[in-house]
């Protein structure tokens, strides 16, 4: 009995003293006071150096919290037993989060800084107005490939990948929307093409690309590329930038059919618990000067016009991160299908899977 | 007879190997200078030194263990009482219906769990963090204690509460100077598993954390996702060793507590 009520006065003292310092280390950071803003984006989204350029600035102390897809943020935010000030969602589950009330309109009066935006970047239809959100990064999807590899073939359409010579070589994104809209963009369809007929063409001509086909792959997408295990993959270029930065050879086209283009928007989602706050931190994140050094940290492309003029040449005139707009006009965002639509996506995808080689 | 020795000496080497290589491969690029998982270029600490620069990392790891001791510690005073009631049920198929229930909830994927705990907490408004964290951690803990209990507490001979009251000891005394003496290896055996669970977990973690409260292993996942950094992987080697002293120290007192002759005896 002594050794067991020994043990367990040692434990239970051991943890209330981890406690204590642990409430230390948290109010030396200033986290245990009112003044406190949570911001919920994905992992390693942010300079870290801003957080704390923010918190000298304001006063505010920043809770930082990660997810690490759109369904989980979603998810932890409908559910709503923690607030967030700030969060960063992806354009489509936006338009998700409004359809479901899960977000607060922004005071514009508040966020001067979204005059910097490039208006292209501005206004699009998952957010008309740019009621609920101000652009935090953009991209595109395209074609990654390692010329050295492929002894100097080019890309320059989505076609080029259909090429005999490709067989086992190409690494895809388990994702429906992204493969399937793939093959539409092929065949020059738009992205959001609900025609069965025209699906069907996509889903055949897709499963005549499955000889080329080394892997239907997630994150592990850019290791594999950086390593040279693959010699192609369609990736979205903030993966490209990424893995263009772990090994210069490779090479990112973005296929003259035109592409897919994402945004990740800041909003402030319902039960935010420091609004005022979070209008600070969307309006420092425009910030040219800041967004220029958040960029040239995540590696993305920036929205905002101003933020160009403060990174290098070597970024800015970087077409295939910084297309100009008879370009970008081609591109298409993902419109929200419907349920029944988006089912017949994943059946199409899931067939596609399963067809023989 | 010697070489079919050395023959399954071979294959549990093999096994060993097979199960300890991805830690070892991890453990290895842990001291990489060049920040990559593919091409050893020379060793360094950098990676340590940024784990333990971090104060936001530090404090995640404190709040892990704190959750971790405390969780472990409460579920084994309730596991242990729990383990002590189920003995003294005397229907056995009362009895047998219980155990199920308690082994129900090992056997149960952490996912439901998890889930199922957040949706109690969104109903009986529970604020997720700190609380909902150790809450959830009891809960899965405690059937593992009582399931490390209950074999000593079975194999106890009757006789010796017998020969306790006959010789005068109160219910108390049979309870603190008997019971739990006997059942020490077990109590001591089911406060480290807990610990090791509740080190480990992720799932039930990931569904009940929020408002800043985060653990190690949510963390990792959560940094894991750009899959570059390799302070992923000194930060993993760091709880690998720990979790190892853990286990070692399980075996040294499940092993003392194994020399026979000592039971009930006061020291």
């Amino acid at each position: 009995m002594k050794k067991v009520m020994q043990m367990f006065i040692t434990v239970v003292i051991a943890a209330l003293g981890l406690m204590y310092l642990t409430f230390v280390l948290n109010s030396q950071q200033g986290y245990s006071g009112g003044n406190t803003l949570t911001v919920y984006n994905w992992g390693d989204y942010i300079d870290p150096e801003l957080i704390t350029k923010f918190q000298q600035e304001t006063g505010i102390k920043i809770i930082y919290q990660t997810f690490d897809s759109n369904e989980a943020m979603l998810t932890k935010i409908a559910q709503g037993g923690t607030s967030f000030d700030v969060a960063i969602p992806s354009d489509y589950a936006i338009s998700k989060m409004k359809e479901q009330g899960l977000l607060i309109p922004l005071d514009h009066c508040k966020i001067p800084n979204l005059k910097y935006i490039d208006p292209r970047f501005l206004d699009l239809p998952f957010d008309e107005n740019n009621e609920y959100s101000a652009p935090y990064f953009w991209g595109t999807l395209g074609i990654i490939y390692n010329p050295e590899i492929l002894e100097g073939m080019e890309f320059t359409s989505w076609n080029d990948l259909w090429d005999e010579r490709l067989r086992n070589e190409i690494l895809l994104y388990d994702s429906a929307r992204e493969v399937i809209g793939m093959g539409l963009n092929s065949l020059h369809y738009s992205l959001n093409d609900t025609d069965i007929d025209h699906l069907m063409e996509a889903k055949r001509k897709l499963d005549a690309l499955s000889p080329n086909i080394k892997a239907i792959v997630g994150d592990e997408v850019k290791m594999l590329l950086a390593n040279e295990e693959a010699a192609i993959g369609v990736v979205w270029s903030g993966d490209a930038s990424e893995i263009i930065g772990a090994n210069d050879k490779l090479d990112y086209v973005i296929p003259d059919e035109g592409t897919n283009i994402w945004f990740d928007n800041i909003v402030i989602p319902a039960g935010a618990k420091n609004v005022e706050g979070a209008h600070l931190f969307i309006n420092f994140m425009l910030d040219p000067e800041n967004a220029a050094q958040n960029t040239e940290y995540v590696g993305y492309s920036t929205p905002n016009m101003k933020a160009l003029e403060y990174l290098p040449e070597e970024i800015t005139g970087d077409v295939r991160f910084y297309p100009g707009s008879d370009i970008t006009d081609k591109f298409e965002l993902y419109e929200n299908l419907g349920k029944k639509m988006t089912a017949y996506y994943n059946e199409l995808f899931l067939e596609f899977k399963m067809h023989r080689k | 007879m010697r070489k079919m020795e050395r023959l399954s000496s071979i294959y549990l080497v093999g096994v060993f190997i097979v199960l300890y290589a991805p830690i070892f491969y991890l453990v290895y690029y842990s001291f990489n200078s060049a920040g990559t998982m593919y091409s050893f270029e020379g060793f360094t600490f950098d990676w340590y030194r940024e784990v333990f620069c971090d104060t936001r990392l530090f404090i995640i790891l404190l709040n892990t263990i704190v959750i971790a001791l405390l969780s472990s510690a409460i579920s084994t005073v309730i596991g242990v009482l729990g383990a002590l009631a189920i003995t003294r049920v005397k229907t056995k198929r009362f009895r047998n219906a219980l155990l199920t229930l308690n082994n129900v909830m090992i056997v149960s994927p952490d996912v439901i769990i998890g889930a199922s705990f957040l949706v109690l907490f969104t109903m009986i408004g529970i604020n997720l963090g700190f609380g909902s964290v150790l809450i959830s951690h009891i809960a899965f803990s405690v059937p593992i204690v009582v399931l490390m209990v209950l074999p000593n507490l079975e194999e106890m001979s009757p006789t010796l509460i017998d020969a306790a009251q006959d010789l005068g000891a109160s219910r108390w005394d049979v309870l603190t100077r008997v019971v739990i003496p006997y059942i020490s290896p077990g109590i001591f055996a089911g406060f480290f598993m807990a610990l090791t669970y509740s080190l480990d977990d992720f799932a039930v973690t990931f569904f009940v954390t929020g408002g800043g409260f985060s653990t190690l292993s949510v963390e990792i996942y959560s940094l894991a996702r750009r899959g570059i950094s390799l302070t992923i992987n000194a930060l993993s080697t760091l709880i690998f060793l720990v979790t190892l002293l853990l286990v070692l120290g399980y075996y040294i007192i499940s092993k003392q507590g194994a020399k026979p002759g000592k039971a009930g005896v006061r020291e």
